[in-house]
């Protein structure tokens, strides 16, 4: 488990540009800001659209996920030449089964999540469906460690 | 898109400068330069944000004049569905339409049963099309140049379907023409409108080569002109007119005055409704990031509670709603138009817009990653130096915008007078005297 392992380029690649933006659990008030903020960046980086759209959809989900489970995190974008990478790291309870997690339709929300239109069990799935490459650590009672890309024509 | 192309422009005389319309713009595309407010063209959605902003009278809009209606042989007019509203609950429309052949047009004709079909074809098109969800509006036409610069994502969420106006003047002209044996280009057809965006889709149409219309009058231009024609018609002729109109208006049609009126009369869909244009960028935002898939069919309009509410208007909004709903009660309720000869139109292509709608995409920054990496940096650099009130003095609507324009060469930083001030205080004060 590496929960906490820095982000690392690998060898040869160049972190073009990146920026850290914290999210607080329970802040439903700004749920979802962080994802339009990553988007106003991309878009000025004149990331393609389609990308754009695949990334947004993953931010949201991902960002609605610490709102909902976690104490806080920090999402880290970092654009490099033909991938924007993701890497979402949060102080939470951490998931005991990742294999269930990752199933459609599998989730803890509660009743009143329910309500608002979350926990339908599609947020993890769906960020592995939008990304091109993906990984998740978790530390049951640390916390869950995201990380996605997707890559373009440079 | 060419300046004459929009349908605002700013009068030099009328204006102070005073940054006013710069701000209300919701695509920054005013700027005040020299002492005058300046029109970016590429930028313009034509919303009228300005027109409602401007407290001199100096944005104007671009409409057709009495000299463009001597062009013509016989000239006809079509009133918006708004026009119906502007006359208070006890004016039916037909009285209005009547009332428009006393004030320079050979004829009138009612186009909201056009505006039922159109409603029906949309209803039926989506019905049977796939995705991708959720389909948008076409009606406003704002909102379409709204998506062409900013929301290219979204132009595949467009329904295909043409306008009523377009449909209407295009089945006028041929009626008229055989049946009057005139030459197409003899037909004057005239819009009568609240909506500088319509007035700029007959100018330069999305959609279709060439408009079906010839022009179109502000409500505003005719207002006076037909109240008073109202007022001095024949009782009789009233009476007439009040009868007849319940035969012939489309209550379906009316409805379209106002926001929530597409989608009343929609049977098949799951919609929802947007308006006022920075509400419905936030929803075209969320749209990307991949929200609202489970909604059908989404009306937006630029301007707040709909086509009411447009630049060009005389009645004010929630009157304008109110008389819609009471001359709607005053309609016939049934619907006129059948769903199988609307779905039979609709595979006949009779609905169908004849062009693609393009991207007509702004590219302030660099294409090249680097290079734009830079630029933000460049702009984030820049904006740490300015004052961030969005005072607009500099004659930009906000810090942003000044940052931008400065990197593109436009302005310059000590364009903004807390800069300039900053500046001063720096240079001791003897060196000051020196320069003097």
């Amino acid at each position: 488990m590496n929960g906490d392992a820095p982000p690392l380029p690998a060898p040869g690649e160049e972190v073009l540009y990146s920026e850290s933006f914290p999210i607080r659990g329970n802040d439903f008030e700004h749920g979802g800001s962080v994802a339009a903020r990553v988007k106003v960046i991309l878009k000025q980086l004149g990331i393609p659209s389609d990308s754009i759209r695949h990334l947004s959809i993953s931010n949201f989900e991902a960002e609605m996920n610490v709102i909902m489970y976690a104490d806080e995190a920090t999402l880290e974008l970092q654009v490099l030449s033909g991938e924007v990478r993701v890497i979402l790291a949060d102080r939470g309870p951490g998931i005991v089964d990742l294999d269930l997690a990752m199933q459609e339709g599998y989730s803890t929300a509660t009743p009143e999540m329910r309500q608002r239109g979350f926990g339908a069990g599609l947020g993890l799935p769906n960020i592995k469906r939008n990304s091109d490459v993906f990984s998740i650590t978790s530390t049951v009672g640390v916390g869950t460690t995201l990380r996605y890309a997707v890559q373009f024509e440079a | 898109m060419a300046e004459r192309e929009h349908s605002i422009y700013f009068d030099p005389g009328k204006c102070i400068a005073c940054v006013a319309c710069a701000q209300a713009c919701p695509t920054h595309a005013v700027r005040v330069r020299e002492g005058m407010a300046r029109l970016k063209p590429e930028l313009c959605i034509d919303c009228g944000a300005c027109i409602d902003a401007c407290r001199y009278d100096a944005a104007r809009a671009r409409t057709s004049t009495p000299a463009d209606l001597r062009r013509f042989k016989y000239t006809v007019a079509i009133p918006s569905m708004t026009f119906y509203a502007q006359f208070g609950r006890e004016v039916m429309p037909e009285q209005i339409l009547h009332a428009l052949t006393h004030v320079g047009f050979d004829a009138f004709y009612d186009m909201s049963w056009m505006v039922e079909m159109v409603a029906g074809a949309t209803d039926a098109w989506i019905s049977e099309c796939r995705g991708p969800w959720p389909r948008i509006s076409v009606t406003c036409p704002a909102i379409v140049r709204l998506i062409q610069i900013r929301y290219p994502d979204l132009l595949d969420h467009l329904v295909p379907i043409e306008t009523p106006r377009e449909l209407a003047a295009k089945l006028l002209r041929r009626k008229l023409v055989a049946e009057l044996r005139l030459q197409p280009e003899e037909v004057g057809i005239f819009f009568v409108t609240q909506c500088t965006a319509i007035m700029n889709s007959i100018l330069a149409p999305v959609g279709l080569d060439q408009s079906y219309l010839d022009g179109a009058f502000g409500i505003n231009e005719l207002y006076g002109p037909v109240l008073k024609a109202l007022s001095h018609g024949e009782p009789a002729e009233r009476e007439l007119g009040a009868l007849a109109a319940s035969e012939s208006v489309s209550r379906a049609g009316l409805m379209w005055a106002m926001s929530g009126g597409e989608i009343s009369g929609m049977r098949n869909a799951n919609t929802m409704t947007v308006s006022g244009v920075r509400e419905v960028m936030g929803t075209f935002d969320r749209i990307e990031s991949g929200k609202y898939r489970n909604v059908d069919f989404i009306e937006a309009y630029v301007c707040p509670g709909g086509c009411v509410s447009g630049c060009l208007v005389i009645e004010e909004r929630y009157i304008a709603q109110r008389t819609v709903q009471q001359i709607g009660r005053r309609l016939r309720g049934q619907n006129s138009v059948k769903e199988e000869k609307i779905r039979g139109l609709l595979r006949d292509h009779f609905f169908a817009m004849e062009d693609e709608i393009k991207a007509r995409p702004v590219h302030a920054i660099p294409r090249d990653l680097r290079q734009a990496i830079a630029w933000k940096r460049e702009r984030s650099a820049l904006l740490d130096r300015l004052p961030r009130k969005d005072c607009g003095a500099c004659g930009a609507p906000d810090c942003g915008t000044h940052a931008e324009d400065c990197l593109s060469g436009e302005s310059s930083e000590d364009g903004c007078v807390f800069v300039r001030i900053a500046n001063l205080e720096k240079t001791p004060a003897e060196t000051r005297g020196n320069e003097r």
